[in-house]
């Protein structure tokens, strides 16, 4: 009896679903081969909220969904929020966690057909955006910059890297750039001069070898690259002469040059160890043995941080900061840029109050409530470096203040409608020159072939 | 019952007077012909044509064969209509897909066979399928010995067998990130790794010794050594339920006739087990050809790109649905991916289908 | 006969050697992650391992309980888990049932259908089936990720292939009885499928204790979030906490572990019933 009975409940529970079915999948069906109208989208925004949060909350106050990912790590959110909803009353605004890690790919497929009711994207990268661009699923926001005449010159041309067929279609609120850590400790031991804020990479080679210890068991690491390609492979670039997007990579080779042969004697660690150990830079920095590394300033508030939780011990305690090397001849503190951005996608139910939002954080008042949180805002006034060098547990030398300041800044990534291609080329060609899978020439010219192939697509 | 009617008895003689005579020359026709399939069609219409006088004479609005039918398929509704609706119409939709372009967003565009002509073009896609296809090919065999061998070791009295299962289970259940963190750790391309060491000690000189998974010419080989470490745990399982059906008598037997343990195996085991190994066959190849999460893991580095040297069709799949968005190359590509398998599974199923009769 | 168990016992010792050794192979991962589970983050992947670390940090397992809601994501991913294993077993077992002893119109049709799109990778039917699932209504629902992992076709697979193994025999005696199908079901076959319905069990078991990527799809609302998005919180944009993520590893390991051990159990009574001897 019992079995009959649970016999009939599943099939009437299937049932159901078929009929659910029925007439979702057909909803389905239209909604995706049409091209959004923003008449449909309305209307599907409206219907989608039956099973989501609700976007009205009880007491008449307007909810903007945000997509966000580290809500728990992330310091500068809740300031961000409180600071905008105390500016706008009547309007609430709700993060979604979408993770770190896969963050790109959750958006874009939440973002996909259009039944999502967010009102505000944030976007993590450039290939990331490039991909959400040619999908056509964000909003151009060239007209409100105009209505509201919003100066784009504060960000100091970064805008103009992103600007895609002519429109804007985000607004970058924090800005990172690379610099050089270094551990003084290292220094004072070998009995060598810090490194400086004007550097060329012949000083800063001859420098890293000078603190190299190779002993084995007492190893010192002159320098230390992580795995990315952008760690060494950017360093081609900053002479603004070459672009990482143009086809023709013969310019990086005499970097390449100078880090192998640096692993070669064990100025660096191997680079195919370091890959397969999977080992962070934050680990192999805060083992102490590191005399240089290069990275980015995001590296700063989790050195502070993990130093002050007592995370790392003493042996990373007195670190400072300098600018990147130069190529002879070019100004000091030309350095590479990743900037994080807000959208608003097209399916947003409420644009207009989205594009407030929008305003607020990337503008000087959101600028000035992330720097009080320690990150570098994409809006960089003598004010906002002041607030991040005058931090607790910033080093307090001139010189790593000064490294804060920085001359030209090019993106890691240039919009290109192709940059994701160029990027897993790119990063094959690095793969197999570090790991001496192939020459130095070798690897270039692959990836010359490959890119070109990719362009003549 | 319900579906029984008044019977009229002219329609029956009506009905009878044809189906009859058809009967009688199947019947002959079957006892006339000696090859064997056209024997068993015949058959299958004699009971086909019985049936019919059966009904005719009962009067049954519903043969024996359709309320068979019915009985069937109630068994199969509940897991179907579920896996017909969340499964198969989005995947019916994927191949679609195969022939058009679309972005998840813009119109879908039909483009007849470009996805394909794209794909036999592209570096990567070629590069991932010889790597998946020589992947296969080394993982589906190994892992069956060792899963088997495995099994038929742990399903005798030895002590601590529960323990040994467990423990094989564990690359399995184990998080990914620590299975491949060892695996990586055991092959180190230092000379101070532990195979690493082995070689050298074995007199490979210091320069050539190999990079394993950092090293374009061995990633694939350390890949399959892992996986097959990795997953025996799992088929072994398989095995082991299937051992529990093979009736003990039959060893009895075997050992009555004085056969010793490697005939046992050949005569008993390996034929009994013949449906476990078919399933575990057709499930390895499948898995194998959709691998990805490991060689990611173990090749992949800290930005997660996979090199020529170790692409896999599923990665390519997923670089380019999420992260070009080219959502019909993917489906394109995933289209070969379900042919090399289909064309697998069906050589397999006839191999089974021969071996039943 | 001396010489025969001379060499019985030779074997014997080779097969424990060889049987040690490879439990050997295959526990190195679980004291990594145990050994990693008490470090710091920044030792964890550190070259060489230090196997037993230095200053042991218990503070790693009570950190993960306050770091994130880790309660919530266990009872979430329990509740899951349940229900999805029952209803696969329930229904795959039923299905496979027709498939392997009835015959019927459209048999290897339906069966070719249900094999083929275990061929059929996820990814590449993940976002019309997520266009479709929201439409629905069931986005950011655990209705979604349910109904995602019940009606596997792998279940009705394997079952079939195990029913199989079943002599027809036995099916037709209780047929020529009088009994029903869905008595033969329910008293002949399934008393005899133990150990292939715990086999089905731990794999149930496992991969939806370990699913990662559809949880994190479809799932938005922290309080709905499983464990396995739980673990990827600990790795953020610019540092990881892979101490932590492996302490909370070891804890989600025990479930599978005492599903595994308690269902082992059908494998040996398998063999007490048909009485296999080594």
């Amino acid at each position: 009896m019992m079995k009959k009975r649970l016999l009939g409940l599943t099939l009437a529970c299937s049932m159901t679903a078929v009929a659910l079915a029925g007439c979702g999948g057909s909803g389905g069906g239209t909604e995706t081969t049409e091209p959004a109208t923003s008449e449909s989208t309305a209307a599907n925004a409206g219907e989608s909220t039956t099973s989501a949060a609700p976007v009205e909350a009880a007491d008449g106050d307007t909810v903007l969904k945000w997509a966000v990912w580290d809500v728990s790590s992330t310091v500068y959110y809740q300031p961000l929020i409180e600071a905008f909803e105390a500016a706008n009353p009547g309007v609430k605004i709700e993060m979604v966690d979408l993770g770190s890690a896969d963050y790109q790919t959750v958006l874009a497929t939440e973002l996909t057909g259009s039944g999502s009711d967010f009102d505000i994207a944030t976007i993590k990268d450039v290939p990331g955006y490039t991909t959400l661009v040619n999908k056509g699923v964000l909003e151009a926001l060239d007209d409100y910059i105009a209505k509201d005449s919003v100066d784009l010159s504060q960000y100091g041309g970064i805008t103009d890297q992103v600007t895609v067929d002519g429109k804007l279609y985000e607004l970058p609120f924090r800005s990172d750039f690379w610099v050089m850590f270094y551990n003084k400790d290292v220094f004072d031991n070998a009995g060598v001069d810090y490194p400086t804020n004007d550097m060329t990479f012949e000083a800063y080679d001859a420098l890293a070898r000078s603190v190299t210890n190779t002993t084995p068991g007492e190893e010192v690491y002159g320098a230390h690259y992580h795995t990315w390609r952008s760690a060494v492979q950017l360093f081609g670039i900053l002479d603004g002469k070459n672009s990482i997007v143009d086809g023709n990579y013969e310019f990086l080779k005499p970097y390449y040059e100078m880090i192998l042969a640096q692993q070669e004697d064990g100025v660096c660690q191997d680079y195919a160890t370091l890959k397969t150990s999977s080992l962070h830079y934050s680990g192999a920095f805060a083992q102490g043995n590191v005399a240089m590394m290069n990275m980015g300033s995001w590296f700063i508030p989790t050195l502070i941080e993990k130093i002050k939780t007592g995370e790392y011990g003493e042996e990373v305690a007195n670190w400072g900061l300098v600018k990147y090397p130069h190529a002879e001849g070019v100004e000091p503190g030309s350095t590479l840029a990743t900037i994080t951005c807000l959208s608003i996608p097209t399916s947003a139910p409420h644009k207009d109050l989205a594009w407030e939002f929008v305003k607020f954080v990337c503008g000087p008042e959101g600028a000035q409530v992330v720097a009080e949180t320690g990150t570098i805002p994409a809006i960089t006034t003598d004010a906002v470096v002041a607030a991040i060098s005058g931090m607790e547990g910033f080093p307090d030398d001139e010189a790593s203040a000064e490294a804060l300041k920085t001359a030209n800044t090019y993106l890691e990534m240039p919009v290109h409608e192709k940059s994701s291609e160029i990027e897993t080329v790119l990063n094959e060609g690095h793969d197999n020159i570090m790991t001496e899978g192939s020459t130095i020439d070798e690897g270039i010219e692959e990836m010359n072939e490959g890119v070109a192939a990719v362009l003549g697509q | 019952m319900a579906n029984q009617k008044t019977v009229d008895p002219n329609a029956v003689k009506e009905k009878l007077a044809k189906l009859e005579p058809r009967l009688l020359a199947l019947q002959k026709e079957l006892s006339n012909t000696s090859d064997k399939k056209k024997q068993n069609k015949l058959i299958k219409q004699i009971e086909y044509t019985q049936g019919k006088i059966k009904q005719a004479k009962t009067g049954e609005r519903l043969s024996r064969q359709a309320k068979r039918d019915l009985v069937a398929y109630s068994f199969i509704a509940p897991n179907f209509i579920g896996f017909c609706v969340f499964t198969l119409v989005p995947i019916i939709f994927a191949f679609v897909l195969a022939f058009a372009q679309w972005d998840g967003n813009n119109a879908m565009k039909f483009v007849a066979l470009d996805n394909f002509i794209q794909a036999f073009q592209n570096d990567r896609f070629l590069a991932s399928l010889k790597n998946t296809i020589v992947y296969c090919i080394a993982t589906v065999p190994l892992t069956l010995i060792c899963s088997l061998g495995l099994a038929i070791i742990l399903n005798q009295k030895v002590k601590g067998r529960n323990f040994f299962r467990t423990v094989s289970f564990f690359p399995y259940v184990a998080s990914l990130v620590a299975v491949a963190a060892v695996w990586n750790m055991l092959f180190s391309p230092q000379k101070s790794g532990p195979v690493n060491m082995i070689l050298y000690n074995l007199g490979v000189a210091a320069k050539s010794l190999p990079k394993w998974s950092a090293d374009k010419d061995w990633v694939m080989f350390t890949v399959v050594l892992f996986s097959v470490w990795k997953n025996m745990g799992y088929y072994m399982v398989i095995y082991l339920a299937g051992l529990q059906g093979i009736n003990g008598e039959l060893y009895e037997a075997c050992s009555l006739d004085g056969a010793n343990t490697w005939q046992k195996f050949l005569y008993i085991t390996w034929p009994q087990l013949q449906p476990t190994t078919f399933f575990v066959t057709i499930m390895l190849t499948i898995n194998c050809f959709k691998v990805y999460d490991i060689v990611y893991m173990l090749a992949g580095g800290s930005n997660g790109v996979l090199n020529k040297s170790a692409i896999v069709l599923v990665y390519h799949i997923y670089e380019e649905a999420f992260r070009n968005w080219n959502l019909g190359y993917a489906s394109a590509v995933a289209m070969v991916l379900f042919l090399m398998v289909l064309a697998v599974t069906l050589i397999q199923f006839r191999g089974e289908k021969k071996y039943a009769n | 006969m001396k010489v025969q168990s001379k060499s019985y016992k030779f074997w014997r010792v080779v097969l424990y050697l060889v049987l040690i050794a490879l439990a050997v192979l295959m526990l190195i991962p679980f004291a990594w992650m145990l050994s990693a589970s008490l470090k710091l983050d920044k030792d964890v992947f550190i070259f060489p391992i230090q196997w037993i670390p230095a200053n042991p940090r218990w503070q790693n397992y009570v950190d993960i309980w306050t770091k994130i809601p880790l309660s919530k994501f266990v009872l979430n991913t329990s509740k899951l888990t349940i229900i999805v294993t029952f209803l696969q077993l329930l229904t795959s077992s039923f299905a496979a049932y027709a498939f392997a002893k009835l015959d019927f119109k459209y048999k290897n049709l339906l069966f070719m259908a249900y094999i083929s799109t275990i061929a059929m990778p996820w990814q590449v039917y993940m976002v019309p089936q997520f266009i479709m699932m929201r439409g629905m209504g069931m986005n950011d629902s655990h209705m979604a990720i349910i109904c995602l992992q019940a009606f596997s076709a792998f279940g009705v697979f394997m079952m079939r292939q195990f029913y199989q193994g079943i002599p027809d025999e036995l099916c037709e005696a209780a047929r020529i009885d009088g009994m029903s199908e869905y008595k033969i079901y329910s008293k002949i076959m399934l008393p005899l499928s133990k150990p292939a319905l715990s086999t089905l069990t731990i794999f149930t078991f496992v991969a939806t204790w370990n699913d990662f990527l559809g949880p994190m799809i479809y799932l938005k609302t922290e309080s709905k979030k499983t464990l396995q998005i739980g673990l990827r919180m600990f790795i953020s944009q610019y540092s990881s906490e892979y101490g932590l993520i492996m302490a909370a590893s070891v804890l989600s390991l025990i479930p599978v572990l005492i599903v595994f051990l308690a269902l082992q159990k059908y494998f040996v009574e398998g063999i007490a019933a048909t009485g296999v001897k080594g």
